[in-house]
């Protein structure tokens, strides 16, 4: 798994790209993530349009990240779901926890309302 | 008379301070060659002061004056002459062992030769001339023997003009013979000074090498004063200058060796009064003993066994060796403790080490080994820290701050190209600048002992000065590199085992987990009148989180679990026993379905962390109506293939549990029918790999379970992972696979 990241009007936007399936490279968005929880960024959106795979670890993660947030009164979003990621979120009914987006663009958006 | 008196003191004294010195400097090495050769030098040159306070103590307590030089023996004194060739033997010792460079062995031995032969001039000078005389007279007779002879009494009578002029003018042929070996070992001083690149060793040579020029002149000088002043001077001033030339050569030789390298000065001075102390009352008893022999047999044996007297005094010579060394011993182990068997310290050493993996422990016993059996006043290790990737300099006692080396240190790098002890100086002046040489320096490192695996260096350590300040011998050097092999040995050792003790853990974690899962697991699935259950659980190779359970509820119903914990290994087998309880738990308070997976989680989630979760399934089977309630908390839907081969999925409930509090679940309920198949898995059967990544997919298992459907559930699953298994032969699976199959006969009405 490679990570991008950067920030668009005080939200953060994480571009994961490969498998996110454990390991050290999986943990690197765990750190990421709560690094900008600690920096004090609420608001992040994870673009998942790259990630072909990613197990329950992967999903671990994201479910930690999303808790994380919410308990800081802060959101994590999630962006560009494909297929085989929604089939697993809507297996696991995580689709029910998640907000999903179909662009980065509309879950930036989503932020402001 | 006074200063005649004072004169002999003085010429005493320093005989004796060269005689002590000479003597300490061979016992501090024996073996060694520069210790040989400098002891010798030391001791020749003290004879000659040591003679000349004789001669003048002799002149002061006789009232005839007499002239010793007419008594041939005398001359015996000049064996102190062997000083020169001593001293030209030294500078090709010194600072480097150059004789194992000469082409010519015996030049060695041939040194050797003039101060003998002036000796054999002196003193049978009368002899040959008798000798050669006879010759000479037996020549001029007639006869036949005259034939032979007058040749030969011609080549005597030569001789003998040859040998008058040698003794006439020996002082003048033999000094300067002498003052060509001093010229001879300052060259050789000098142009070894050149190629020295160590600094200390440089002060040192130079130091010497002025010491010997000083003594060169003032030799030169005496001789050439000798031949232009009156006799009356000539003779004392010549006796004062060469003695004075001496002195000022070896002392500046023993000052050298006392105050740069070789020996300590108080512990010299110390032993030297020690020794002379302990021998002095030795040979005073003895000869107190051997003299008042007589006085104590008699009382023994009565006045005729004068026998006994001999045999008395034989047995105390016979004892004055053994009691020699006795006291040599005991001196020794006073001052030089460091002569402790280095066998026993290896031995001791190598046993200690042996059971010792730890390598704290480990450098704990080096540093106990090094500071008592070698007297190191304080030790510190340099080692690679894995953790780090660097070198790095280990705190101790003194300095308690942890120093990382740079990797491209200069110092570090001329460290690594050594393969035994070395000082500390021998390695080149780095300065201040260069990080270890500034915290060697910092610390008063003298030695560095490197320990290396071939062309690694695991580390190294770095000694400082003796406790007593008593330098580094040779057998020292030789303990040294044997204990760093026993070291390297030693830490290869307890690296080998901290892996393999590391690999352990993980095993036994392994297979800790594994007992946990399997003891959780049913030994068996239950069996029913009506419906068949077939159970396949199959661990990966890392343990996954797969669990399963058949509990037996009230009105002979029948509660299945079947969950997926995230993660692996212990902390996901963990996971599981604790689910298992709560489920096992909460059944019994007859709470509806989706109560108890709301409680469940509540429960999880304040005890595990939030990318900890379950995927979990649970039903409840009435046997007599076919009807089953359940509720999926995010597990791969259980599918129900209809006997008319139509497929339901399982699909209401909630999400993971153990990762969101404050969830709500709901529950559903579908009625099984006669040869209706459940069917409940794990996502390790439906994410089986072909070698194109290609999964088996829910589309397959959909499909075998429909073909297979007119089989017993055993023989339909055992069809069905034969399937997988040609699809994915991995083996063990990559992911733990489990699969319930349940299929109902009939209904008990």
């Amino acid at each position: 798994m490679k990570l991008s990241d950067r920030i668009e009007n005080g939200i953060v936007i994480m571009e994961p790209k490969g498998k996110i399936m454990g390991g050290p490279d999986a943990t690197l968005l765990h750190d990421k993530l709560h690094e900008y929880l600690e920096n004090e960024h609420r608001q992040i959106v994870i673009d998942l349009s790259k990630v072909e795979w990613m197990n329950s670890t992967g999903l671990g993660i994201l479910i930690s990240g999303y808790t994380s947030l919410k308990n800081h009164n802060g959101a994590l979003k999630l962006a560009n779901v494909t297929d085989k990621i929604q089939s697993l979120l809507t297996i696991t009914k995580l689709i029910t926890v998640f907000d999903t987006y179909d662009s980065v663009e509309d879950a930036i958006a989503s932020f402001s309302n | 008379m006074s200063f005649n008196l004072f004169n002999t003191i003085l010429l005493f004294v320093s005989s004796g301070f060269l005689i002590f010195l000479s003597l300490t400097v061979i016992r501090d090495n024996l073996r060694s060659r520069l210790n040989q050769v400098t002891g010798a030098m030391l001791f020749f040159a003290g004879l000659g002061p040591l003679f000349l306070a004789l001669g003048q103590v002799i002149n002061l307590s006789t009232p005839v004056y007499l002239n010793f030089e007419d008594i041939p023996v005398y001359n015996l004194n000049r064996i102190w002459e062997v000083f020169f060739p001593l001293l030209l033997l030294f500078a090709w010792t010194y600072p480097e062992d150059k004789l194992r460079y000469f082409r010519y062995r015996w030049i060695k031995y041939a040194i050797f030769i003039p101060p003998f032969i002036h000796i054999l001039v002196l003193i049978y000078y009368d002899s040959i001339v008798l000798f050669l005389k006879f010759f000479e007279a037996a020549g001029t007779s007639e006869g036949l023997s005259s034939l032979i002879l007058k040749p030969l009494a011609t080549i005597f009578s030569w001789l003998l003009i040859l040998f008058s002029i040698v003794r006439t003018y020996h002082a003048e042929i033999f000094y300067f013979a002498y003052i060509f070996y001093v010229g001879l070992a300052v060259y050789n001083l000098k142009t070894s000074l050149e190629h020295l690149t160590s600094a200390s060793l440089r002060t040192q040579a130079s130091v010497v090498l002025r010491g010997l020029m000083l003594s060169l002149s003032i030799l030169a000088l005496t001789l050439i004063g000798f031949e232009f002043l009156t006799a009356d001077y000539a003779d004392s001033l010549f006796t004062v200058g060469i003695i004075l030339s001496t002195l000022v050569g070896s002392v500046t030789v023993a000052y050298t060796i006392i105050r740069y390298q070789f020996l300590n000065v108080r512990l010299v001075l110390r032993q030297s009064f020690v020794y002379t102390i302990s021998y002095s009352i030795l040979v005073g008893t003895f000869v107190v003993l051997i003299i008042k022999s007589r006085e104590i047999v008699e009382p023994l044996f009565g006045q005729q066994t004068e026998i006994f007297g001999y045999i008395f005094i034989v047995v105390l010579l016979l004892l004055f060796l053994p009691l020699g060394n006795w006291i040599d011993n005991l001196i020794q182990s006073i001052f030089i403790r460091n002569r402790t068997d280095y066998r026993n310290v290896l031995e001791r050493f190598s046993r200690q080490i042996i059971s010792v993996l730890d390598p704290k422990q480990l450098r704990e016993i080096i540093r106990e080994t090094m500071q008592t059996a070698l007297l190191v006043d304080t030790v510190y290790f340099v080692m690679f820290d894995d953790s780090v990737e660097e070198y790095v300099l280990l705190p101790n006692e003194r300095f308690s701050k942890k120093v990382i080396l740079a990797r491209d240190d200069h110092m570090l790098s001329a460290v690594n190209t050594l393969t035994g002890p070395e000082y500390l100086h021998t390695l080149g002046n780095y300065g201040y600048d260069v990080q270890l040489s500034r915290e060697l320096d910092e610390r008063n490192v003298r030695l560095i002992l490197p320990m290396k695996e071939g062309e690694h260096l695991l580390g190294f350590l770095g000694l400082t000065d003796k406790a007593a300040g008593y330098r580094y011998t040779s057998e020292d050097f030789n303990l040294l590199r044997v204990l760093s092999n026993q070291m390297v040995t030693a830490l290869i050792n307890a690296r080998l085992y901290v892996e393999s003790i590391e690999r352990l853990k993980l095993q036994e974690e392994v297979s800790m987990a594994r007992q946990i899962q399997l003891e959780l697991l049913p030994s068996a699935p239950p069996i029913f009148d009506n419906f068949k259950i077939s159970v396949h659980s199959e661990p990966s190779r890392t343990i996954g989180g797969d669990f399963y359970d058949f509990i037996h509820l009230k009105d002979s119903r029948l509660g299945i679990v079947i969950a997926d914990a995230s993660g692996k290994g212990m902390p996901a087998a963990l996971m599981i026993a604790q689910i298992q309880a709560m489920i096992r738990s909460e059944v019994n308070n007859n709470i509806p379905i989706a109560q108890m997976l709301k409680n469940i989680n509540e429960q999880m989630t304040a005890s595990t962390s939030p990318e900890k979760f379950v995927t979990l399934f649970y039903g409840e089977l009435n046997p007599k109506t076919g009807e089953f309630i359940y509720s999926n908390a995010g597990h791969n839907y259980p599918v129900i293939v209809r006997a008319d081969k139509q497929i339901e999925h399982l699909k209401t409930g909630g999400t993971v549990i153990g990762a969101i509090p404050d969830l709500e679940f709901q529950s559903a309920s579908v009625r099984l029918g006669p040869n209706d198949l459940l069917f409940l898995f794990t996502d390790g059967l439906s994410e089986a790999q072909d070698e194109n990544e290609v999964e088996y997919g829910e589309e397959r298992i959909k499909n075998m379970l429909c073909e297979q459907l007119h089989h017993d559930p055993e023989n339909l699953i055992g069809n069905l992972i034969k399937d997988v298994r040609a699809f994915d032969p991995t083996s063990p699976p990559r992911d733990d696979t489990t699969i319930i199959a349940l299929k109902m006969n009939h209904l008990n009405r």
